[in-house]
């Protein structure tokens, strides 16, 4: 789902195609801009004059929109989520331990891209799966009980260096 | 409606349904402190320092945003209240830097004020890192965003007020701030420097650049801008006799606590270095300083001379569509009855005249029917020939209002795309010079479907008969053909305009410096009566007026073929009045118009000028010409603020006084004269115009019994029934339904609708123009207003930060165009016509269609009337100045021929 750094020509006629449909409807910011994302995996700044016009909005109020919510996203992100939970349950059972080899394995930090777009690394507040801590949940898998092997399981093979 | 009555502070007061809780207490006299809250924007709530207890349900309510209700019992000092507000104060304050003593904004800045009333000092609160300054290079604003508290009046003045869009914020939390896409310097946005925003911050973090004086001044003065012909109310802060501020007046009828760039910025010329501060004399080929004695005893020995050598009709005087009424008054009685000549013309003659007499012929008066506010309430506005946003930014911020507020359908014609395009419901691009073919294409389909007012047309109009059998010729088909707009569009925009609702058309010098000009206004007149759009609110023709007091000017009689209030020559009664209260004869004959009295120079029987406030050489057609005729005369007296091109070729120069300098009263576009208020003294030796001309009548020993403006403005409510009410300045204009017709401080005749009963349908044929350059001048050029300067760029070229923002002219090319010749983006080109040429910067634009420029009309340095040459229409003997055929040549850095050859 998530798509790599370059959009395609294909990629930009269906998203011209999407916001079309919104036509002169402000309201309809919020929804385009989650369909622009669902194709594209993110929102393009450079379509951002684009798709003000189309709904009769200024850019700049565009912009407002979109950098207000976390789960808009105006960077590429890469092909797998990486989601490490820092709840409590997860904290008391060494979840800032796994959270540090992950990062070590991937070579990014908190909030960032890995250059080949494969993954992104964040943490979340609680997934609710506190029995199983520590847990990660890559797209939309769980991993409960995580510890240092598994760790290096689930990346071990794709690591960078 | 019934009253709500609520107990404010123990006092029981009542309000209407709606009322918020801060309204009622304004009007209540009790004072609820604010930083969010502006009476011109819609309230938000954000600041929460306005918080109130309702003490039945013990909640602190934002009284901004809360409407009343029965019942309430507000407490507005409660401990409650007073703690909560402390602690807001002080969470704001966390984050604010501690540079109170080294912040311009000083005694002026809300949050400080409020702080220390609630004697807040030292704070217990951590601190919060915050935002760096904003690094960009315009001239105009400073960002310094770790000052700010998110009220947003920014971002509400630019999305609500000037509809620009320029900025909003971005992100949130700790680190929201007000940002432009990509968080770009506000030079690379949409921003226009209106300096709105600044006014409205109520902390140091937008204040002007370039400051002249930091803190707060002693005097504030309320005055009318001396630009375009909006007349917006600027307030002009005063210190030490120099003008340091200038911020929109608190009470401002036309622009609602906006400005433009100019309004804001524009006011250093006052300061200028280049003023004028003593007459000066010429002798033996030099102008030299002399004492005003010297000068205008030689003033008056020349013009006795010439008067008894060659007749009252060898002098003529060429007043200013920018100086005050009384000024122009003084000018044309002086003209008569000291003269003894009609020969008095004034700048506006420029751009005006086809709007004086096409809508004094069709709708018996020479002026905009309607007041700005009105234009808001428009369900359909159509802007034919005219830029608001450059030209009258007054009047573009409230067509953008209204297409955002209302939904009203803009209706846009003009072949080069303007900042209003984007808000138009329908844009059409006809060709240059095809107006009468288009409007009257319209006017034709409404006929034919049927959907104008029949009921108006049969009971207010005149000759609709002749007219509608006239328009048969102009079908969707021949208009398409003639005009190039599609036929399609031809119908939509007729059903537009006669759709329900009232309908309103804007138009400007597009429409009015045409060879056709008077046949294009009375076009658009008998549009606007077709459906029925005149007489009441909401719909009517609003005739954008150039500069400041075009209207005043014309309407003071600072004409050659009227006397004031547009009493005609013929009119023997009127004369012997007129006569009478100045104890002379009024000449029969009607004089000679501005680019007459060019052409009488040239040929001799023109021996003398008086020109006040004009700059013929830069703003006249041909400007090498002019200077010929000018130079050729026996005796030129020019009173101006600067060493103009014009009065560089004076015999005599009288230093005169700028609108900061003196009283007296504009009179803008709607017809509503304002008040203009001295605020500092006249540099040097500089008078106002109007003693100037007083002395002057002294000395060739006429003179005119005033010592004042009053005496002056006395006469003018006497003498001009138009004027009648002229004192009544302080009357709001929520009186105004109730007199209809007496509008005051403006005068509106319209007591229902026309003042001879009817309107007056006729039929204007269209004029193909006359077929363009040829091979040798392939491309049109159009000329047209800018934002950030002025006119001919006299005044606005000496305001130092607009010069700096916008120092050079330039010509823009479309794009393709430009690749076709072979230009590219900043280099350096001439444009040539048959009548002259002119050097400027080439930009390329995606705005314009091919096979058309268009060069800004401000910079002095590139005078674009150079273009023009000197043919007038017939009706109105104007100039056409707004479109010639042209090309392009290239040019090296010093405007000279490059050695390759032209392209």
């Amino acid at each position: 789902m998530a798509k790599t750094q370059k959009i395609t020509r294909a990629e930009l006629k269906k998203v011209e195609h999407i916001i079309k449909e919104y036509g002169k409807e402000r309201w309809g910011l919020i929804p385009c801009l989650q369909d622009v994302q669902e194709l594209l995996g993110y929102i393009p700044p450079e379509l951002i004059p684009h798709i003000a016009e189309v709904l009769g909005l200024s850019p700049s109020h565009v912009q407002g929109v979109i950098t207000f919510y976390e789960q808009l996203y105006t960077k590429p992100r890469g092909k797998n989520i990486v989601r490490v939970c820092r709840g409590t349950a997860c904290h008391v059972r060494g979840g800032k331990t796994i959270l540090n080899l992950v990062k070590q394995h991937l070579d990014i930090e908190e909030g960032e891209t890995s250059p080949d777009f494969e993954f992104t690394l964040e943490t979340v507040a609680c997934i609710g799966v506190c029995a199983l801590a520590p847990n990660i949940v890559i797209n939309k898998e769980t991993h409960g009980h995580m510890n240092p092997k598994k760790v290096a399981m689930l990346f071990g093979g794709k690591d960078e260096k | 409606m019934e009253a709500i009555t609520i107990t404010l502070d123990k006092v029981e007061v009542s309000g209407y349904p709606g009322m918020t809780i801060l309204e009622l207490a304004q009007e209540s006299g009790v004072t609820i402190p604010t930083l969010c809250n502006d009476p011109h924007l819609a309230p938000s709530g954000a600041c929460r320092i306005c918080l109130v207890e309702e003490e039945n349900s013990g909640a602190l309510l934002a009284s901004c945003v809360t409407p009343i209700r029965p019942g309430m019992v507000i407490n507005t000092r409660s401990p409650r209240v007073i703690e909560r507000r402390k602690v807001i104060l002080q969470f704001m304050l966390a984050s604010h830097p501690d540079s109170c003593l080294v912040c311009d904004k000083g005694n002026r800045c809300e949050l400080r004020k409020l702080a220390s009333e609630m004697g807040i000092g030292l704070l217990e609160f951590h601190r919060i890192p915050q935002h760096h300054v904003i690094q960009e290079v315009n001239p105009f604003i400073e960002r310094d965003l770790s000052k700010c508290i998110l009220c947003a009046k920014c971002i509400r003045a630019d999305q609500e007020l000037v509809v620009e869009g320029a900025i909003d914020y971005i992100e949130r939390g700790f680190i929201s701030k007000p940002a432009t896409l990509n968080n770009m310097p506000l030079e690379n946005s949409e921003c226009t420097f209106c300096g709105t925003c600044i006014a409205l911050c109520p902390t140091g973090a937008l204040t002007e650049k370039e400051k002249t004086y930091h803190g707060t001044t002693t005097a504030t003065v309320d005055t009318i801008c001396p630009f375009c012909g909006c007349g917006c109310s600027i307030s002009l802060e005063v210190k030490d006799n120099r003008l340091v501020r200038s911020k929109p007046a608190k009470e401002s009828p036309v622009n609602y606590g906006t400005l433009c760039a100019r309004g804001s910025y524009g006011y250093d010329f006052v300061h200028s270095p280049e003023r004028l501060t003593s007459p000066m004399v010429r002798e033996e080929g030099e102008l030299r300083e002399a004492s005003w004695e010297e000068a205008l005893t030689r003033a008056a020995s020349e013009i006795k001379r010439i008067k008894e050598e060659y007749g009252p009709d060898s002098l003529a005087v060429l007043g200013s569509s920018k100086c005050t009424n009384e000024e122009n008054y003084l000018l044309q009685r002086f003209a008569r009855s000291v003269l003894g000549t009609n020969n008095i013309d004034n700048g506006s003659r420029l751009y005006n005249a086809a709007s004086r007499v096409g809508l004094g012929s069709s709708v018996g008066f020479p002026c905009s029917t309607n007041s700005l506010k009105e234009l808001e309430q428009s369900d359909m506005i159509m802007v034919i020939g005219a830029n608001p946003t450059a030209s009258a930014p007054a009047v573009g911020y409230a067509i953008k209002r209204a297409v955002r507020n209302k939904g009203t359908k803009l209706l846009l014609v003009d072949p080069r795309k303007t900042r209003l395009a984007s808000s138009a419901y329908l844009w059409m691009k006809p060709r240059i010079g095809t107006d009468v073919a288009l409007i009257n294409g319209l006017a034709k389909v409404i006929i034919d479907e049927k959907s104008y007012d029949e009921e108006f047309v049969a009971r207010k109009t005149d000759n609709f008969e002749e007219y509608a059998i006239d328009l048969r010729a102009y079908t969707a088909e021949y208009v398409e053909k003639m005009t190039g707009v599609p036929q399609e569009e031809i119908y939509l925009a007729a059903r537009i305009l006669a759709g329900n609702g009232h309908m309103s058309i804007v138009y400007g010098n597009g429409i009015t410096q045409n060879s056709t000009g008077t046949n294009n206004v009375i076009a658009l007149a008998n549009l606007a009566m077709l459906t029925g759009n005149i007489g009441f609110s909401g719909g009517g023709i609003y005739a954008l007026q150039r500069e400041n007091n075009a209207q005043g000017a014309c309407d003071m009689g600072s004409l050659p073929d009227f006397l004031p209030g547009y009493q005609s020559l013929d009119d023997s009664q009127a004369r012997k009045s007129y006569g009478d209260r100045w104890g002379s004869e009024i000449p029969e004959n009607a004089g000679l118009t501005a680019l007459e009295m060019i052409e009488k120079a040239e040929a001799g029987t023109l021996k003398g000028l008086y020109i006040m406030g004009e700059n013929p050489v830069l703003s006249f057609p041909n400007s090498s010409r002019v200077r010929n005729a000018l130079s050729s005369l026996e005796f030129i007296a020019v009173a101006d603020l600067f060493p103009t091109e014009t009065a560089k070729l004076a015999t005599v120069v009288l230093p005169a006084a700028s609108f900061a300098e003196k009283d007296g009263t504009f009179t803008n576009f709607e017809g509503r004269a304002q008040q203009v208020r001295k605020a500092i003294e006249p540099p040097g030796e500089s008078l106002p115009d109007w003693q100037i001309i007083l002395r002057l009548a002294e000395s060739l020993e006429r003179p005119m019994p005033y010592s004042s403006t009053q005496g002056v403005r006395d006469e003018i409510e006497e003498m001009i029934p138009l004027y009648h009410h002229l004192d009544e300045f302080d009357r709001d204009d929520s009186d105004l339904d109730d007199l209809r017709g007496e509008r005051l401080g403006a005068r509106r005749f319209y007591k229902g609708l026309f003042p001879s009963g009817f309107g007056r349908f006729s039929p204007v044929e269209y004029i193909p123009p006359e077929s363009t350059g040829g091979k040798q001048y392939p491309l049109t050029l159009l000329t047209g207003s800018v934002i950030h300067h002025f006119g001919s760029g006299t005044r606005s070229s000496r305001a130092s930060r607009l010069k700096k923002f916008s120092p050079q002219a330039w010509v823009e090319i479309n794009n393709k165009d430009a690749g076709k010749l072979g230009f590219s983006n900043g280099e350096n080109a001439r444009v040539v016509s048959p009548a002259g040429e002119v050097n400027a910067v080439i930009r390329t634009s995606e705005e314009l269609p091919p096979g058309m420029l268009f060069m800004p009309i401000s910079f002095p340095e590139s005078p674009v009337n150079e273009l023009f040459g000197v043919t007038t229409e017939g009706q109105t003997r104007t100039p056409s100045l707004k479109t010639c055929a042209v090309r392009l040549e290239r040019t090296d850095s010093n405007g000279q021929d490059p050695e390759n050859h032209q392209s």
